[in-house]
């Protein structure tokens, strides 16, 4: 499956759309500091926070798309996750599993590489956005309500591993 | 000639950016994203929302910190881009102040911001309206144009400043006007720090 990528432009405002979704334009920059800062805001769950808007938003993006398009097999489903994760400019995943969970790699890394572009390696795993990207991904394809899936970062490239490894299960 | 705003953003909204093999979209000497507004703007909205009171300056700092650096390296990769070189430059003949000029046209050619520059006391001051922004749309309380005041900041930082990189936080912006509380437009007010 190829995602049908649909870009169009308010002509009146100029805001962006991709496939009727308004989208933006940032830099590592942008999210490696927002991760920081969700990161050092333990008091209140900052990267919870951070995780769960991701998985809600993407998910609406991931739903809107199967769903105007028809699709049906799980692993259609998944794909678009996966193309979308692309076509965003977030990297390169490699999934596999099934409804009870499952293992993504991560090839490469938009916040991971952009982290050490910027400040090198960290001591931990830092990928809230794709372990809220992943949940999304996950509950799009097996039709999972929010927060069905729990994934947990098991390797991260700005901590120095060759690859991202992200473990998926079943809440 | 000086910068006619009209023909830079008609040039520039042609530009659309996705994923390279890799996944990745390497440009202006970063690694650009694009995402959801929506995933932006809620994430802004519940990290003020539920950072308490004496913390709530800080948090808000934090946003405006992203944009900036965001704005400050991706703006020196911008202005010294092959794009910005053929459409903004051969219209460039007020300096720095033509710079600033071609900087909002491309705000509003990338979506950013439908802004422009209402005055301008060079090295000094400046004061931008914008009449669409994204964060507009965000829920919350209070002015919310986190991304405008750190992009505002560092564009005036990369025409008055010390050459970059070493021109970081020389000026400030705060924002006195926004749509997200009901004025017609966004003002937001560049000043020495």
């Amino acid at each position: 499956m190829a995602l049908r990528l649909d870009f169009t432009m308010d002509a009146e405002t100029n805001r962006q759309y991709l496939n009727g979704h308004p989208v933006v334009m940032h830099s590592h920059h942008y999210l490696a500091l927002i991760t920081k800062m969700a990161g050092e805001l333990e008091d209140i769950d900052g990267t919870g926070i951070l995780r769960d808007v991701v998985e809600e938003t993407m998910r609406a993006v991931f739903d809107d798309y199967i769903r105007k398009n028809g699709l049906t097999s799980a692993q259609d489903k998944c794909n678009v996750g996966r193309e979308y994760f692309s076509v965003f400019g977030l990297g390169k995943m490699v999934i596999t599993g099934d409804e009870q969970g499952g293992e993504v790699r991560l090839v490469r890394s938009h916040l991971d590489e952009g982290w050490i572009m910027k400040w090198g390696n960290t001591d931990k795993p830092v990928n809230h956005f794709t372990c809220g990207y992943v949940a999304a991904m996950f509950g799009a394809a097996f039709d999972k309500p929010l927060k069905s899936y729990t994934v947990t970062e098991a390797a991260s490239i700005a901590a120095g591993d060759s690859e991202g490894k992200f473990i998926v299960k079943v809440s | 000639m000086t910068v006619m705003r009209d023909t830079v953003v008609k040039s520039l909204a042609k530009i659309t950016v996705q994923g390279d093999e890799n996944g990745l979209i390497p440009e202006y000497e970063v690694l650009v994203n694009l995402l959801p507004v929506k995933l932006l703007n809620t994430f802004s909205e519940r990290i003020m929302a539920a950072a308490p009171p004496d913390k709530k300056a800080e948090v808000e700092e934090g946003l405006v910190r992203a944009a900036y650096e965001c704005g400050y390296h991706t703006g020196c990769g911008i202005i010294t881009s092959d794009i910005f070189n053929d459409v903004v430059l051969p219209m460039v003949t007020e300096g720095e102040k033509d710079i600033l000029r071609g900087a909002y046209a491309a705000f509003t050619a990338w979506g950013w911001a439908k802004s422009g520059i209402v005055q301008l006391k060079e090295g000094e001051k400046m004061v931008i309206r914008a009449f669409d922004y994204y964060e507009a749309d965000s829920g919350g309380e209070g002015l919310r144009g986190y991304m405008l005041r750190g992009l505002s900041q560092a564009f005036f930082d990369l025409a008055y400043a010390e050459p970059y990189p070493d021109g970081m936080d020389t000026y400030i912006c705060r924002q006195s006007k926004g749509i997200e509380v009901g004025d017609p437009y966004g003002e937001f007010i560049v000043t020495k720090k």
